[in-house]
């Protein structure tokens, strides 16, 4: 009886075993699959097979994770995933959504694959764990002294930059990422075939050519009448900013500002000049009564990027370069050479315009932010051909001769490079300011104001209203000397400057 | 301590040292009293332990460097100096002729002379340990080879002589760890018995919450060389090295950082900033200050005064003082309630007769490079590099307060530039100018 009760459960359990042993089989089966097609679509041919874009993999070949003594390869997923155990399959599948929602609604060839390599987005796919998983050891007996101070501000920072900061260019090859002091920059100079003995003599107050002495540059310098003008933007404008108001109106005497953001043959001419050995003497300059000015050490890296010299603006140096630059300037032509005001800067911008730009357009539609321009492309009618912004710009800066000039005959006021002001930056400045003739901004504060966008800025960015400051700290980060250099950011790429000229008021009477 | 006598000191410390040689062959290594402390605190042994033959370099054979390599040899058995650099064969020789008198001859073509003879010591194969003894300006270049070399390390407080020099020890004793290559440093405090057991009162509480501090070290005037015909500035220098600024960092750190780094490591912590004062009235060579008094600033309110004096006939002594919520120590030995009445001592170990005595049986000197031998055989990593580097830099930090008369953070020191002497070392004339700093600005007349 009992038997039987056994025997008749038994029976009853044997189809419920079997489901059982055969979800277990399948369960193994389907892991196994699993597993396979996981390692299946992390090998670097997987990766590569959609991966075309031009010198994906010719810039991995080339870079030190593949061409290196040691014979180890580091493959695709060691950098651009997180390490297993770490987030790896969290990140295999957000970039694998990504990756295929790119590949069936994407052309590859419309994608800015330039833009990928700076650094802000190079942090979003290059997993700063995955650099520490393999590189466990920050102190080598070989590393560098230049290499062993980094890493020791890196261990000893509370807020360490990533590995990439300095390490760009190790996964993908890249000849300008240099990471170390570059002593031959700019040093050489092609032969000039006209030398300038003289600056150019102004008699009126007119556009003019300035020749910087000694050399064979000159720049055009654009006379902007004094007047009154309506600074900042209305609470109406599309995309604005709250530090861009009150609206208030303000007064300006006349000034000349450059046709062009200062270029690296200008600024290169200061720099052969100048140039100085020790950051000790460097700090000698900020005293006024030195007659003698001294200036930038030698950079670190390329400031330049590698994208070329010449008429492109200069950028990298510090607010503090840009200011003994116009000091120098003035010393070498006799005439009162300055950054902008920051007002200034605007009245010139605007032309006398008084809408988002200085040429006509909607900041709504031109911007590429938001859900819909993601689908929808942006208007780029009219911008383009006036601007060098995020949209047009291959991540890079463009000599002048790409763009239309403003209404003064100025060009590049918005985008291409980002201009230092003389003012300090303070949110309330414009409810701030008494004066509203020739103002000059806060007495003081930490950070300098920077106008008109660059060539990383969206479309809301390059607004004539628009305002910006400059990042010390963080346009410094991975300058491993201690202390930082006063004269080069090693991590601000997109910043240069145009210089103002003041005239004397025996000029302006003559005219 | 009445007057500090280098030579003197090693004199004793020598033959102290070598009966203990004998001594610890006899109890051969097994007379470890106690293990390290959970809270990282060093042994305190009797002897090193048996093992491996060590074969140490001597680098820097001046007073100092041949002390230390007598203290080395007395730690346990089977170590031996093998080899000798130094700048000067006059150094070399004394120090070769010492040993020789021990019976312990150290071959010649081992001894390198010149500002590279370090390079050449360290490149010898046999050598597993090398002290370094140097006026302290060279030390980082001395440590970053040595660990490059794969050396084991014994290396005199201080550790640099600016901040240029201190990263590059924070830097390659991180090299040094990640390679398993031992470090100990002159901070002989650190490794004293009466203080480790004080320490682990305070520790525990003895003197409630820390409140402030005290430490001083004001003596008589130090020792100095005229210079001598023949001599050129930089070898005037050198062998006037406490006297100069750039080889010694001035007497602040030659001397005053070990109760800077007792005073550190009760608080556990460095200073956040520094105020001093200093000046220079009896010197007689040289440009450095001859006394500093600096206020160092440890956050929420505590501070540690530091003074510290080489001038003869005036109120002198040595130690430090640490005073908390509840009591107060001298961190060697006592701890006292806030009425002043004892509430704990150290009892000193009786002498061969069963006599109290208020001395440790094992000079500091020696026990120190007991704990490098000790982690050496028995592979309990020891690494003392980094925090005698930030005790030297607090010193620096006060130097440099007190030579500028300015308030000094610890960030500013940490980061700065200043690198001291000239570009280029080499033998020869020297154009530099030595003349002792002045704080702050001159009145506008």
């Amino acid at each position: 009886m009992r038997n039987r009760l056994i025997s008749s459960r038994l029976n009853k359990r044997r189809p419920l075993r079997w489901i059982f042993t055969g979800g277990i089989i399948t369960c193994a089966l389907f892991l196994i699959a699993a597993k396979k097609v996981i390692s299946w679509t992390s090998t670097d041919k997987y990766c590569m097979s959609c991966h075309i874009h031009p010198h994906a993999e010719q810039t991995w070949r080339l870079g030190t994770h593949y061409n290196n003594s040691s014979g180890v390869v580091t493959h695709c997923v060691e950098c651009h995933l997180a390490p297993k155990g770490k987030g790896y399959l969290y990140t295999k599948a957000k970039h694998g959504l990504k990756d295929l929602y790119g590949y069936l609604f994407k052309d590859s060839a419309d994608i800015n694959w330039e833009s990928k390599k700076l650094i802000e987005n190079a942090k979003k796919f290059v997993y700063e764990e995955s650099c520490l998983e393999c590189h466990q050891n920050l102190f080598p007996v070989t590393l560098s002294k230049e290499g062993s101070d980094a890493h020791l501000f890196y261990t000893l920072s509370s807020d360490p930059p990533r590995c990439i900061n300095c390490h760009l260019g190790v996964g993908h090859f890249d000849r300008s990422l240099i990471h170390a002091r570059d002593t031959s920059f700019g040093v050489t100079k092609s032969a000039e075939a006209v030398v300038f003995t003289e600056p150019a003599k102004v008699e009126k107050f007119e556009n003019f050519t300035e020749k910087i002495p000694g050399t064979g540059v000159s720049f055009r310098m654009i006379a902007v009448e004094g007047g009154t003008f309506r600074m900042g933007s209305p609470d109406n404008e599309p995309l604005r900013e709250p530090d861009e108001g009150p609206v208030r109106e303000v007064s300006l005497s006349p000034f000349w500002i450059g046709e062009v953001e200062v270029t690296w043959d200008e600024y290169l001419a200061f720099f052969r000049e100048t140039s100085s050995q020790g950051r000790t003497e460097g700090q000698v300059v900020t005293s006024r009564k030195v007659d003698a000015v001294s200036g930038p050490t030698p950079p670190w890296g390329a400031p330049d990027q590698g994208w070329g010299k010449g008429s492109r603006p200069a950028i990298t140096m510090t607010w503090h370069a840009a200011n003994v630059y116009c000091r120098w300037l003035s010393m070498k032509t006799g005439k009162k050479y300055r950054l902008p005001t920051e007002a200034e800067w605007e009245y010139a911008c605007r032309g006398g315009t008084q809408t988002p730009y200085f040429f006509e357009g909607d900041p709504k539609k031109f911007t590429s932010e938001g859900f819909f321009k993601k689908i929808f492309r942006p208007d780029t009618s009219n911008i383009a051909s006036y601007v060098v912004y995020k949209v047009n710009s291959s991540s890079r800066t463009a000599p002048p001769g790409q763009v239309k000039p403003n209404p003064l005959g100025i060009k590049n006021m918005s985008g291409n490079v980002a201009e230092f002001c003389s003012d300090y930056y303070s949110e309330s400045a414009y409810a701030a300011d008494s004066v509203r003739v020739d103002p000059r901004g806060p007495s003081e504060g930490q950070e300098r104001v920077i106008r008109g966008g660059s060539f990383k800025s969206d479309a809301r960015d390059v607004r004539s209203a628009a305002r910006d400051h400059t990042k010390t700290k963080a346009w410094l980060t991975t300058d491993p000397q201690m202390p930082k250099s006063i004269w080069w950011y090693s991590d601000c790429i997109d910043v240069g400057f145009r210089v103002v000229c003041e005239p004397d008021s025996q000029i302006l009477t003559k005219k | 301590m009445k007057k500090i006598d280098r030579r003197k000191f090693i004199g004793n410390a020598a033959v102290a040292g070598l009966g203990l040689a004998g001594a610890a062959a006899l109890i051969e290594g097994c007379g470890r009293k106690k293990t390290a402390e959970p809270a990282g605190l060093p042994p305190v042994l009797r002897g090193a332990p048996k093992g491996r033959k060590l074969k140490a370099g001597l680098v820097g054979a001046g007073g100092r460097g041949t002390g230390a390599a007598i203290n080395f040899i007395s730690a346990g058995p089977d170590l031996e100096i093998i080899g000798v650099a130094d700048v000067f064969q006059d150094k070399i020789d004394a120090c070769r002729e010492r040993f020789a008198s021990f019976g312990l001859p150290i071959p010649a073509e081992n001894c390198f002379t010149g500002f590279d003879g370090y390079k050449k010591l360290m490149a010898i194969e046999e050598i597993d340990v090398v002290i370094l003894a140097t006026p302290p300006r060279f030390r980082p270049d001395h440590f970053l080879e040595a660990v490059t070399q794969k050396k084991h390390v014994f290396m005199e407080k201080p550790v640099a002589v600016d901040p240029t020099g201190i990263r590059s020890i924070l830097a390659t004793a991180k090299k040094a760890e990640a390679i398993g290559i031992n470090v100990v440093t002159g901070t002989q405090r650190r490794h004293q018995e009466d203080y480790i057991e004080t320490y682990k009162q305070v520790a525990s509480g003895a003197i409630g919450r820390i409140t402030s501090a005290k430490a001083y070290w004001n003596q008589d005037h130090v020792w100095f060389r005229l210079r001598e015909p023949g001599w050129n500035d930089m070898e005037y220098m050198i062998r006037n090295w406490n006297n100069f600024i750039w080889l010694s960092g001035d007497h602040i750190l030659d001397t005053h950082v070990h109760n800077i780094d007792v005073v550190n490591w009760f608080m556990g912590k460095h200073p956040e900033r520094a105020i001093g004062y200093g000046g220079r009235h009896r010197r007689v060579t040289g440009d450095q200050y001859d006394f500093f008094s600096v206020d160092f600033d440890y956050g929420s309110g505590i501070s540690s005064h530091s003074m510290c004096r080489q001038i003869d006939g005036c109120a002198n002594g040595t130690g430090e003082i640490v005073v908390g919520t509840e009591g107060y120590t001298n961190c060697q030995n006592t701890i006292w309630d806030l009425d002043g009445k004892i509430i704990w001592k150290f009892e000193y170990p009786p002498d061969e007769n069963g006599n109290p005595t208020n001395s440790l049986r094992i000079p500091s000197y020696v026990q120190e490079h007991m704990h490098l031998v000790w982690a050496i055989r028995t592979g309990n990593y020891v690494n003392e590099a980094e925090q005698t580097a930030y005790s030297t830099l607090t010193a620096i930090m006060g130097r440099e307060a007190a030579y500028t008369g300015r308030l000094v953070t610890w960030d500013d020191i940490l980061k700065s530039d200043l690198k001291l002497g000239p570009e280029k070392i080499e033998m020869g004339p020297v154009d530099m100018k030595f003349e002792p700093p002045v704080p702050g600005l001159p009145v506008q007349v």
